[in-house]
């Protein structure tokens, strides 16, 4: 688990990118810091975070047999400290090899 | 186009020349698919007066009611079983009796007779269409005037859903379901855990969507894209308000346990979670949202 003062240095996408690599052993894995889309967003309105959305797409053998529910599920599990401090909303695409290359 | 010879042309001429109407003569209602005139009035029949040109152009618009073939509705849903056209014109449905029970007007007859069915399947046996080419206002109307005054002048009486007052056969603007609230106000003390609210609410209902904001106007793109697909399914659903602090106040917490899910919008279907906004999209797009719908 990496400490306090490190997760403070990191910006968002990294603590994304670096605890999904770890846990998912993904082959694809892009972090695309979206909130300048969402500024102004009503719901956000208040949040002193920038780095309020992300899209996620994770290519992982961990996603092999898993229902797309918990595929996400295990995404959002992994991101469970960043949704709790400040993260709203999450776009995640999650496949397996196999999805991305069905003739192989 | 229908042709008529001369002969037939002349004796239909004579015949509106000489036709008569009693003064006693009903109020109609003036319906027109699918957009209603601004300001409808009711119409009364008078001996049709004009020069013969001008009904030589208009008996030729469209076939009579009598000479234009019935095609049947098919009882599943709704379409035809030859195929009914999708331009302009007049049209007559008719009960599984063989009684007519409404002749409107449209843009898209084909379009007009799917949401009549769709609305009163049990009056929606047959339909006669009759297409006019080039349509005007004044053409159209002309066109449903014929077709009313022939089946009037066989039946003695105006088709009921053509009646004044009878709103069966006009297109109601949609009417928007309420969200829904979870409690009374937040200053009443729940006597139910709100988990058990959840829980019997999505139970209790095919589609539920927990959104940000109303429905009619949802305040996060996701939940929008959400209530824009279950609309486009055309699927009863419920839907809730997260954001609504003073009916569903803590639902937001509680609902991220009961589902152990951290974001919203979140959708259920038969009491189980299908997801958020991504999840319900990708299944739209393969079509097995409606599979999972029609279950």
């Amino acid at each position: 688990m990496s400490s306090r003062g490190a997760s403070a240095l990191l910006s968002r996408a990294s603590r994304i990118r670096s605890k999904l690599q770890t846990a998912l052993e993904a082959t694809v894995l892009e972090v695309d810091d979206v909130s300048y889309q969402h500024a102004g967003h009503a719901a956000v309105k208040g949040s002193s975070d920038k780095e309020t959305h992300f899209n996620v797409k994770i290519v992982s053998p961990k996603f092999e047999g898993q229902s797309l529910v918990k595929r996400h599920r295990l995404v959002y599990d992994l991101l469970a400290e960043e949704l709790q401090s400040g993260l709203h909303a999450l776009s995640i695409v999650a496949k397996t090899l196999h999805e991305t290359n069905p003739n192989k | 186009m229908a042709t008529l010879n001369l002969s037939s042309l002349q004796a239909l001429a004579f015949h509106r020349l000489s036709s008569s109407f009693p003064q006693s003569t009903p109020t109609l209602s003036f319906n027109f698919q699918p957009k209603p005139f601004a300001n409808p009035r009711p119409i009364s029949l008078k001996p049709y007066v004009s020069e013969k040109p001008r009904a030589r152009v208009v008996a030729l618009a469209v076939k009579s009611l009598g000479e234009t073939e019935a095609v049947a509705v098919s009882p599943e849903d709704g379409q035809s079983a030859g195929e009914l056209p999708s331009g302009s014109g007049v049209y007559a449905v008719y009960d599984t009796n063989g009684d007519v029970q409404f002749i409107g007007l449209s843009r898209n007859i084909a379009a007009s007779v799917a949401a009549h069915w769709k609305s009163v399947p049990e009056l929606c046996g047959s339909v006669k269409a009759g297409v006019v080419d080039e349509p005007d206002r004044e053409t159209l109307t002309q066109a449903w005037k014929s077709w009313m005054e022939e089946y009037i002048k066989v039946s003695g009486k105006v088709p009921p859903g053509n009646e004044s007052g009878n709103a069966t056969w006009v297109r109601q603007p949609p009417k928007r379901k309420p969200d829904l609230r979870l409690t009374p106000g937040h200053h009443m003390q729940l006597t139910v855990p709100l988990e058990n609210l959840i829980d019997a609410l999505v139970k209790e209902n095919k589609v539920v969507a927990f959104i940000k904001g109303p429905r009619s106007a949802p305040l996060c793109g996701f939940s929008q894209r959400v209530i824009a697909i279950l609309e486009n399914e055309g699927v009863d659903y419920e839907s809730v308000n997260v954001l609504d602090e003073e009916y569903n106040y803590g639902l937001r917490e509680t609902l991220k346990k009961y589902s152990n899910w951290p974001t919203f919008p979140q959708i259920f279907v038969d009491g189980e979670l299908v997801g958020g906004c991504d999840i319900l999209t990708s299944m739209y797009e393969k079509g097995e949202l409606a599979s999972l719908l029609k279950k």
